[in-house]
């Protein structure tokens, strides 16, 4: 049967166009109860004891998805109709949806009607499309009552009141969702429920608990066509909202049509948008930019602004915002005036679960067992959200997880449901879940598809790994591995040789993963997603199963394994090369010589040329066998240890040696050198509490396997870009904008310290010049650089031009992932790339289209973000539970001045946190005041004053002003 | 973009398997030596064919066989937005060379000579696969013109979405940037006459296209044999037997 | 293009002058007129029209834009006719080219009345949303899928057909926009405005053989016309354009007479058009 379907559509550039498509029906299309003998039974996935079947709504997928994906809910029938809509409206809850329909735990059935002959509607003429559509759910329904006969109960369940009457006057059973679950006793899924909005006037005794609030807050949300117009006219702006993570009532819309940030002050401002929405923003007149002060958070009832302490942020993108006129505690400056702004409307809601707790309270009495709670994201981005349980007393010392259903303009806070109960609050697992949850890491265990593409275990190197041609046999060479203690997914080792004419050839071989891994199978998938291995401070959160990870991959010492090398060996016309000019511009890779008769020879013909220089790459995949898994310590104490002469001490100190002349060229070229604060934690074995902490020591020995490192990943990304220039995957580290180093510029001039940020290279040679009074204050210097900067970004080679390959931070034109293909999906992709640049596999399809490629950057991209992210909350977290019985005395270095404190970075520990000079009472007393210009803090009188990177001594201690919400305090003494 | 969904339909309701609904008709332009329409859902293109005939432009003439034209033209209104292109633009001169030399190998050309025969298709409505419509509607007009020829030549296309060869795109699935191969065959020789393909697709999955391709145009051929007998008879029954 | 002898060419004129034409008809007798509504589904309007052998196809789509600066409170009109090739051989390339445009011309003149818009068969101003900001264009166009004579009196009705069978959704103006701006609209995807198309006139050309004029000539006959008037008449029977062909002049007075039959031939026209409108459409809703 063939029916045209046709409808009006507006185009981008305003077109109107009239769209006709051809909409054809079936009667092929069956429905999915096994008990049925009319249909094909094949595909059918309700029970066949099912004695109820339920057919949803839109608005009830859309609302209650936490209740569907809850196991006691099943039987379920879900229309394609209701498919569509839910796509168009909630992109999240389809994804979440079809995950439960293809879950073959699950007996959700997908029924086409919009394809089925009897159950198509048309439109009727004055049918409002959501009428039509409601139509046509009960018309399905009324199709499966009739098709199943008496036997099964069709149920629809809905909450429309419109749409329930009607069903109910077609004879339909119908019933809203919270009878329905009352109907199946289960008080626990009661508390899933989001609750009903007013206009469900289903459940008017819910009557309002806070009457006085009832007053309106916050201002309307302009309708859609007024914001479509407004946007089109230039007066609305549209963007992602970006809360400030330091500081929830700062938010910033990136706007394409000014080009620059909007920041938006305070709740009443934001007006009930959440981070990661998609909204539309009316700037302010433009004398309202600054002194925000009167919309700032002061007058804001009760909620708690006070900075946390944290780990010192490693780069631009962790590092709270540090516009001068910074919101809560900062001072107003003039002379850098940001557009500020207001939000109008929202174009596109970015509500999930969010992790966190209730906010502490009594225990209500005698209230029918209802009652209602506030729940604290753990997140400061997030406003608090307000829920209704039936289980406070189980839930008020848990992390919980909290949908938000709705915010209206009456209530200051959202409203939500509960979803699930994670565990205790401050047991260190529950908090480790929580920050899993809120970085999106899966940390499931891997499924049955996904194990069952390893191979056969135990593995071993067998004859017919050997017989392949390209696989070279390098058992013979002395390779082994250099690596943090304790290290089990070693992937990558390495080799070095005295060539009898006193040059070296130096090997890098990575664990052969793509061996095992072939792209499109389940397994391959699975890594793509997880994108990279997550290292919390008591456990690793692994990218491959473990049998790959630990063992089959792993260059463990005295075991063949396979890898992907790259040697660096003497060119066949290498006397040539040398007397050819062009070595510099040949700066990357290859063999490194350091013979004393080429050294002199170079200085005779040519003094720039540097001794280290590489001159040709060999990539082959190879078996080894690794002599040694060394740590940092160990390697370092060989090296060290002037009585060892063995061959591997002999190949270290050579490869140290070789190492420090690349790194020395590297930091000619003007790589930067930065820092940044690491620390490290011993760990009980037994509790999994920390016992100690302190900085990450960096050894000479870990230089040097990085610079190896480095070099093989500049060798592979060239050899890659030069065979697929437009499917490569590279990283690329972004030039900082001047905008993003004027915190350091704004320090570097108080102290009166001069830094050309003009290039990498300028900025490095002022960096190595900014010697202060003490030996930490350069270091200190280049850490406050280093949180300048961007992160480096994964791209694919097509969507940029080459200039923008540049990677700022090492100096160096192309540079890529290769060296770690257990933990990162990257470099898995790399070898695929690498292996196909050399001829000795064909390139996977999926690099033939270049949006996916592109698709899967971001992903490794958001992945890589939030594995660092998690690992510096995990830190965090066992920072917290460190010092909970350790108060300790140390020394801070201040980093930044505020109105009413400033914030220190304590050295030892790698923490970042605010001391404030005044309590909160006397906030705004007037005592202090900040020397903007030397960056200083003053006492009004001038006796005191506290000036930026001045050295204090401090009080560290775990103080719990609420029950249950520990936190650490850092006072002066 | 879901092309596909995953219970195996396609946007408009058809399975990856299925052509859409066709339809011909001989006969609608008489004044044509032979015409025909024929749809492919919402695609609808006229064939008419005039000749053989004396050839207009002597110094084209062939002593040794028929010369073959055709002219490819899309009306204005064919497109969901308004076409304006000037007539003869490249596309249409492609379009028109892809199937002169399709049809011309099937002629038998060299039982004409010094006459010329020319096949005119008019897209009235282009959903997708116009190409392969025009090539079916001109076929439907040689036969109905009594052109003589070795079999009929019969096309139809499928692409690749979803990672799902889908037979006979429409205009949405056409636009999403797949691979759309496009096919045209001798049904009874069991030879392929026409092959394009743009866009890239590896090998393996090549073959299957291909293959699905085939058989669309198979079953065009046999639809069409079907139109093609019931006009004969309809003639037969007019001539007054 | 029609190769006629002479005695074929006798027998054509003798026919006309004796008011029994090669066909049967007489002089004022139509061939049989077949109307088809909604034949291009992706257009807002569109109808096929069949006049014996000739086939005309028009249709009608409406885009959103900008009045012009003269006539503000108008939108605007294009027609568009072309010929297809598959209709005579003679058209391929370029070859239509000039009947094309002498259609278009003449079809604009019938319909569309003089520059200002005045005796207009189609009401500009209805197709206006914003004065001066927003109107709807209407493109018109036709195509000559089959040509067996009196193209233009085809190309007329089935216009007369398109327009009838035309909906132009209904457009909501954002509310607020200042006045200097271009306003926001809304497309209504359920409701259309229905064209009144009352005022259309009908084309009626009669081609003068020898003494007499015949209407739907066809292309033997109009091989031997000395010229063509064509009169475009409305339903209230006021004349709304002429156009004449043809190289040999005319009698003031023959034209008037001319219009005069015309008047009378249009009434029977139009009545037999608006009834086979009325079951195209009839059949088109089913």
């Amino acid at each position: 049967m063939l029916h045209n379907k046709s409808f009006v559509k507006k185009t981008k550039g305003g077109k109107v166009m009239k769209q006709v498509r051809e909409h054809y029906l079936r009667d092929d299309i069956y429905c999915g109860a096994p008990s049925c003998t009319v249909c094909d039974s094949s595909g059918a996935r309700l029970s066949s004891s099912a004695s109820t079947i339920l057919v949803v709504d839109t608005n009830v997928v859309l609302n209650q998805i936490d209740l569907l994906e809850n196991s006691a809910i099943d039987d379920v029938v879900v229309l394609s109709i209701v498919l569509e809509e839910v796509k168009n409206k909630n992109m999240s809850v389809y994804n979440r949806l079809r995950a439960i329909c293809s879950n073959s735990n699950r007996k959700f059935f997908v029924f086409s009607n919009e394809y089925h002959r009897d159950t198509y509607v048309k439109e009727m003429s004055g049918e409002t499309k959501n009428d039509r559509n409601d139509r046509a759910i009960r018309v399905a329904t009324q199709w499966y009552q009739k098709h199943l006969g008496g036997a099964v109960k069709v149920l629809l369940v809905t909450n429309d009141k419109e749409n329930k009457r009607k069903a109910s006057e077609e004879g339909i059973c119908a019933e809203t969702v919270e009878s329905y679950v009352k109907s199946l006793d289960r008080p626990d899924l009661l508390d899933l429920l989001v609750r009903p909005s007013s206009e469900d006037a289903e459940m008017a005794d819910v009557e309002d608990h806070r009457p006085s609030k009832r007053k309106v807050i916050y201002s309307e949300h302009k309708p859609m066509s007024e914001i479509t117009s407004g946007l089109h006219r230039g007066i609305y702006h549209q963007g992602k909202l970006r809360v400030n993570r330091y500081n929830p009532f700062e938010a910033y819309v990136g706007s394409e049509s000014i080009g620059d940030e909007i920041i938006i002050y305070g709740r009443s401002n934001m007006n009930r948008a959440f981070d990661g929405d998609i909204v539309a923003v009316e700037l302010l007149p433009e004398d309202q930019w600054q002194g925000e002060k009167s919309l700032s958070i002061v007058g804001e009832e009760d909620e708690d602004e006070d900075e946390d302490v944290h780990l010192a942020p490693n780069s631009a993108d962790d590092a709270p915002r540090t516009t001068p006129q910074q919101g809560s505690t900062g001072v107003i400056n003039a002379g850098s005036s940001r557009p500020s702004g207001r939000i109008v409307g929202i174009i596109k809601r970015n509500w999930h679960s969010y992790c966190g707790s209730l906010e502490p309270m009594p225990m209500p009495g005698g209230s029918r067992g209802v009652a209602y709670a506030l729940f604290v994201s753990k997140d400061r981005r997030f406003p608090k959200i307000r829920i209704q349980t039936r289980q406070l007393e189980n839930l008020l010392d848990k992390r919980i997880m909290v949908s938000v259903d709705s915010w209206d303009r009456q209530s200051r806070y959202p409203s939500g449901h509960y979803v699930r109960t994670i565990g205790d609050i401050g047991d260190r697992d529950t908090e480790s879940e929580v920050v899993l949850i809120e970085n999106d890491i899966n940390s499931r265990p891997f499924s049955a598809q996904v194990l069952a593409c390893l191979p056969p275990l135990p593995w071993s190197v067998s004859s017919e790994d050997l017989s392949i041609p390209f696989r070279q046999d390098l058992r013979h060479l002395r390779v082994f591995s250099v690596d943090p203690p304790g290290c089990k997914d070693i992937d990558d080792a390495l080799h070095c040789y005295a060539l009898p004419n006193g040059n070296f050839e130096v090997g890098v071989h990575i664990a052969d993963v793509t061996n095992f891994v072939f792209p499109g199978t389940p397994l391959d998938d699975e890594a793509s997603q997880r994108g990279t291995s997550v290292y919390l401070v008591e456990r690793r959160i692994d990218m491959l199963p473990k049998p790959l990870t630990e063992d089959v991959c792993s260059l463990r010492s005295d075991v063949e394994r396979l890898a992907f090398s790259v040697i660096w060996v003497p060119s066949a016309d290498y006397w040539e090369f040398i007397f050819s000019k062009k070595i510099s511009t040949l700066a990357f890779c290859i063999w490194v010589h350091t013979h004393r008769f080429a050294l002199a020879l170079f200085m005779y013909v040519q003094e720039m040329t540097p001794e280290a220089d590489i001159i040709s790459t060999r990539y082959t995949k190879s078996v080894i066998k690794s002599a040694a898994a060394l740590s940092y310590v160990e390697a370092q104490a060989r090296m060290d240890d002037s009585r060892l002469m063995d061959p591997v001490t002999t190949d270290l100190r050579n490869m140290n040696s070789l190492a420090k002349k690349m790194r020395l060229r590297r930091i000619e070229r003007g790589a930067l050198t930065l820092a940044s604060a690491e620390v490290k934690f011993q760990i009980d074995t037994e509790t999994h509490d920390p016992l100690d902490i302190g900085m990450y020591q960096i050894r000479e020995a870990n230089q040097m396997v990085e610079e190896f490192m480095l070099a093989a990943n500049v060798s592979v990304a060239q050899q890659i870009l030069k065979s697929f220039p437009l499917c490569s995957l590279l990283r690329r580290h972004p030039t900082p904008t001047k905008e993003m180093l004027e915190p350091l510029l704004r320090v570097s001039a108080a102290i009166g310290l001069n830094l050309d940020v003009s290039s990498s290279k300028a900025l490095a040679d002022s960096l190595d010049l900014a010697v202060g009074g003490d030996p930490y204050f350069n270091k200190l210097i280049r850490i406050l650089a280093t949180r300048c900067m961007s992160q480096a970004v994964y791209f694919c080679s097509g969507d940029l031009s080459p200039p923008e390959y540049h990677h700022y931070g090492l100096a160096t034109p192309l540079y890529t992932h290769f060296t770690s293909p257990i933990r990162r999906y990257a470099d898995v992709i790399v070898h695929r790339l690498l292996a196909a640049s050399i001829g000795i596999s064909k390139l996977p399809s999926v690099f033939q289209d270049r949006l996916q490629l592109t698709s899967i950057a971001d992903n490794l991209n958001y992945r890589h973000r939030n594995a660092q992210m998690a690992g510096r909350a995990s830190v965090e977290l066992h920072t917290l539970i460190y010092f909970r019985k350790r108060p300790t005395d140390t020394e801070a270095r201040i980093v930044k001045i505020r109105s009413n404190g400033f914030f220190v970075f304590v050295p030892k520990y790698g923490i970042e946190g605010p001391v404030y000079l005044t309590t909160r009472a006397e906030k705004g007393s007037g005592e202090w005041y900040v020397d903007e210009q030397e960056q200083k803090i003053k006492k009004m009188d001038g006796s005191f004053s506290y000036s930026i990177l001045q050295t204090v001594q401090i009080h560290m201690e775990v103080v719990e002003p609420q029950p249950n919400r520990p936190k650490l305090q850092l006072t002066l003494i | 973009m879901e092309y596909v969904s995953p219970e195996g339909l396609r946007l408009d309701g058809r399975r990856p398997m299925e052509m859409r609904q066709i339809r011909a008709e001989i006969g609608a332009v008489s004044k044509a030596d032979g015409s025909a329409v024929f749809e492919m859902g919402n695609t609808k293109v006229i064939a008419a064919v005039y000749g053989p005939r004396e050839v207009q432009n002597r110094s084209q003439q062939l002593s040794d066989k028929a010369l073959v034209r055709c002219e490819y033209n899309m009306a204005n209104f064919s497109t969901g937005d308004r076409m304006r292109k000037p007539k003869g633009d490249r596309r249409s001169t492609e379009i028109s060379l892809v199937i002169r030399q399709t049809l011309e190998e099937c002629i038998l050309t060299h039982l004409m000579p010094r006459s010329q025969i020319d096949i005119y298709v008019q897209v009235l409505q282009a959903d997708g696969g116009t190409r392969s419509a025009c090539i079916n509607a001109a076929t439907l007009a040689l036969a109905d013109a009594g052109i003589p020829m070795r079999d009929l030549v019969t096309s139809c296309s499928a692409g690749y979405l979803n990672s799902t060869p889908l037979l006979d795109l429409n205009y949405v699935e056409d636009s999403a940037g797949g691979p759309d191969v496009t096919v045209g065959i001798l049904p009874k020789l069991d030879k392929v006459t026409l092959l394009q393909m743009d866009s890239k697709l590896p090998i393996d999955i090549l073959e299957n296209v291909i293959q699905l391709a085939t058989e669309g145009c198979k079953a065009i051929a046999n639809y069409i044999r079907e139109i093609l007998l019931e006009n004969t008879k309809e003639l037969e029954y007019r001539r007054g037997s | 293009m029609v190769g006629l002898s002479l005695g074929e060419q006798h027998f054509i004129q003798g026919g006309i002058a004796q008011d029994l034409r090669c066909d049967g008809r007489k002089r004022l007798t139509y061939r049989p007129i077949n109307v088809e509504t909604g034949v291009i589904p992706q257009a807002n309007g569109s109808a096929r029209v069949r006049i014996g052998a000739t086939e005309v196809i028009a249709s009608v789509k409406a885009e959103l834009g900008k009045p012009g600066v003269v006539q503000p409170d108008k939108g605007k009109v294009f027609i568009y006719i072309d010929c297809s090739s598959t209709a005579e051989p003679a058209f391929e390339g370029r070859g239509s080219e000039e009947l094309s445009a002498e259609l278009s011309a003449a079809l604009h003149r019938c319909l569309l009345g003089a520059k200002s818009g005045a005796g207009a068969g189609i009401d500009r101003t209805s197709l206006v949303v914003v004065e001066g900001k927003i109107c709807w264009d209407l493109y018109i166009d036709g195509l000559v899928v089959s040509s067996d004579g009196n193209l233009l009196d085809a190309l007329g009705a089935a216009i007369k057909a398109a327009l009838s069978n035309t909906g132009i959704p209904s457009v909501k103006v954002a509310p607020g926009a200042s006045s200097d701006e271009q306003p926001e609209v809304d497309v209504s995807d359920e409701e259309f405005l229905q064209f009144d198309t009352s005022g259309i006139p009908a084309i009626v050309t009669l081609t003068k053989v020898g003494r007499h004029y015949i209407v739907d000539a066809t292309p033997e006959e109009e091989s031997q016309m000395s010229s063509a008037v064509s009169i475009s008449i409305n339903r209230k029977g006021h004349v709304c354009g002429i156009t004449k062909r043809g190289g040999a002049g005319l009698d003031p007075s023959v034209i008037l007479d001319m219009v005069s039959v015309a008047k009378h031939v249009s009434e029977q026209l139009t009545n037999k058009l608006d009834s086979e409108i009325a079951s195209a459409e009839a059949e088109d809703e089913s």
